[in-house]
């Protein structure tokens, strides 16, 4: 699919033109910005990130396991002191709390890199090195018919350089 | 025409709202942070200096393999004494990396932003340290992994009711977490550095390194969900680390030990011994590369302030160790804490109460938390001070617990001392490393508190930019 980028040096530039390109409908958005700004998840209305599902299955996952390993190896191979229940849940706690810890949070970057798109090994179309540093780009992915309209789009809103990709 | 009135700044108030009025914009932040990771000639001489002690505590461990545990200074039944300690110091300086990333994240505390960086870095390579003392503590260090549970063609398993076991779990899932916390953090400044970089195996590396980070506005969402999960769970994972280490002795019927105070002491402890080495870091790091428009005189003031608190819960809980022993009415506690403080061990027990009760007092002084030069001495009493809680917490209660003819005394070999200084070469040779391949500051989080370019003047653009923040009222 081919594309035009724009490179804007503000930031109320770039969240203005992503607000007409919604508008316009000219092709879909991929927004670059060398910080998270609010401004443009209020502008791109995206959907709620679900890498919270993952912490929480994740994390009850690793609580079940951390129990289950505490209170099977002890009943496995019984270490009995008088009167004394093999298994006990309230020092077993730490395991179950502990391995929440480390599989819910593991699993909280696993679903990071899902629904992020990483690791990747080649670099995206339309992305430039400045869009680490201090400008932000619109990527406006479209049929050929509408790139033209696309550019004349994001340089009357200020973009400083627009350029065509594929 | 309207006017419109600006309120004045009070550039002497540490406060949440925290602004860097001498940052400009992004490529300014990214030029001078960058700018850190050229070596030099001091930073060469401080590596070797690091890996010189790192090989003095490598040669001890060996001899002390080849010998056995009775090179060390131990003294039947004073069967823990400076690995414990030291393990236990270690631990809590990699206390301070995640309440500042991840604590004050969720408190949305400002000042954390240019520090925790430095405190993560800090944390990962203290826990790393801290990790080889029970390690180097065993009289078969080879065996270690006989703690974890793995199936084996004995069926063995671990006693799962033992302290040493749920150590063993909460270093290891503490350190796990805490190097995937600081990795993610660093995954969009890799691929900062990554588009700054000339040479083409460096760049190669450092392509990798970001796994491909693009910096969309799609990998930023779950970026930032992700982060603030990460926060969620390692909150209460700082809390739960050193109490469970504060098990180790509270779990036993020893006197000195057998408390409940244990875990929220150890806690306030190991934050306020991890914020003074947070400062014993930050400070020379600001100043070696004049970063004092990015970690300001404000940062410092509230961390400080942070300082003053924990070092007053901790000299609370000092006190109250006092109060139980003598309120509880058990002649061995009275006596015991009377040996701890006015008998054997009483030099331990005063530098510990001066540098962790009374020398930090001094911070109530606001022109004492603005002079980092104060906040670096300080900081290497708290570091001190800290150590010696440790010593005064394991070594009086073994050396006097509830028979006459256990009483004894204790006193470290050169192989303790030579293993303790070679802990610190291990921790600052993996500290310089970090500090000249990856940046000392987060990027994007600076960025982020820095005002973006805007084509139309914003009612949030600071209008009153200055060079330099003013260290006191009325400097200029």
């Amino acid at each position: 699919m081919r594309g035009v980028v724009g490179h804007f040096r503000e930031l109320d530039s770039a969240v203005e033109a992503i607000e007409e390109l919604k508008q316009s409908k000219l092709g879909d958005l991929t927004v670059f910005t060398p910080t998270p700004r609010h401004e443009f998840e209020h502008a791109l209305h995206p959907p709620k990130s679900p890498v919270r599902k993952y912490m929480l299955f994740g994390g009850l996952a690793g609580c079940v396991f951390g129990y289950w390993i505490a209170v099977w190896a002890s009943n496995y191979w019984p270490l009995v002191v008088g009167g004394k229940a093999f298994s006990s849940w309230i020092p077993y706690t730490i395991f179950g709390f502990e391995v929440f810890v480390l599989v819910g949070a593991l699993s909280t970057v696993a679903g990071l890199f899902i629904h992020a798109g990483v690791p990747r090994l080649t670099m995206m179309v339309g992305y430039d090195p400045r869009f680490s540093r201090g400008d932000y780009g619109i990527w406006v992915e479209c049929s050929p018919d509408r790139l033209a309209a696309a550019e004349a789009l994001l340089r009357k809103h200020g973009a400083v350089e627009v350029r065509g990709d594929r | 025409m309207a006017t419109i009135a600006y309120e004045p700044r009070r550039p002497n108030i540490a406060s949440a709202n925290v602004q860097l009025p001498a940052v400009p914009d992004y490529e300014h932040v990214d030029d001078a942070i960058i700018a850190t990771l050229k070596p030099t000639k001091a930073w060469f001489a401080m590596l070797m200096t690091a890996i010189a002690a790192l090989g003095l505590g490598v040669a001890a461990f060996l001899y002390q393999v080849h010998q056995g545990l009775g090179v060390a200074g131990y003294n039947p039944p004073v069967m823990w004494g400076v690995y414990i300690i030291t393990f236990v110091f270690w631990v809590g300086i990699g206390h301070a990396g995640t309440l500042i990333s991840a604590i004050l994240f969720l408190f949305r505390a400002g000042f954390r932003t240019t520090i925790y960086r430095c405190a993560e870095a800090m944390t990962v390579f203290a826990v790393m340290t801290a990790g080889l003392f029970p390690i180097i503590h065993l009289g078969r260090p080879w065996k270690f992994f006989w703690l974890i549970p793995y199936p084996n063609w004995r069926l063995l398993w671990p006693q799962f009711k033992s302290p040493l076991v749920w150590d063993v779990f909460a270093i290891l899932t503490y350190l796990t977490i805490s190097s995937t916390f600081l990795y993610v953090g660093l995954i969009p400044d890799i691929a900062t550095l990554r588009d700054r970089e000339t040479n083409p195996v460096r760049k190669r590396i450092l392509a990798l390194l970001s796994f491909g980070w693009r910096n969309t506005e799609r990998e930023w969402r779950h970026f930032a969900r992700a982060y603030l999960f990460l926060a969620a769970v390692s909150t209460p994972l700082v809390l739960s680390v050193h109490s469970v280490v504060s098990f180790d002795f509270a779990m036993a019927l020893t006197p000195g030990w057998h408390t409940t105070i244990f875990p929220p002491y150890f806690v306030a402890g190991a934050i306020f011994s991890g914020i003074g080495m947070v400062f014993t870091i930050i400070i020379p790091i600001r100043k070696y590369f004049k970063l004092q428009h990015f970690v300001t005189i404000n940062h410092l003031d509230a961390a400080a302030k942070l300082c003053l608190a924990t070092s007053m819960i901790v000299g609370c809980a000092y006190l109250i160790e006092f109060f139980i022993a003598w309120y509880g009415g058990v002649q061995v506690e009275q006596d015991f804490f009377w040996n701890r403080v006015f008998g054997q061990w009483w030099w331990a027990a005063w530098i510990m109460i001066t540098c962790n009760m009374i020398l930090p007092l001094t911070l109530f002084s606001q022109k004492l938390r603005r002079n980092p030069a104060w906040l670096f001495i300080l900081s290497i009493f708290i570091n001190i001070g800290m150590w010696f809680e440790r010593f005064v917490i394991v070594v009086p209660s073994l050396s006097h617990e509830f028979e006459p003819w256990m009483w004894t005394t204790y006193a470290p070999t050169w192989v303790d001392y030579s293993i303790l200084i070679g802990s610190f070469g291990w921790f600052f040779m993996w500290f310089l490393l970090f500090v000249r391949q990856l940046p000392v500051i987060a990027l994007t989080e600076v960025k982020e508190i820095v005002p973006p370019r805007l084509k139309h003047a914003h009612a949030h653009t600071p209008a009153n930019a200055e060079d330099f923040e003013p260290e006191m009222p009325g400097d200029r």
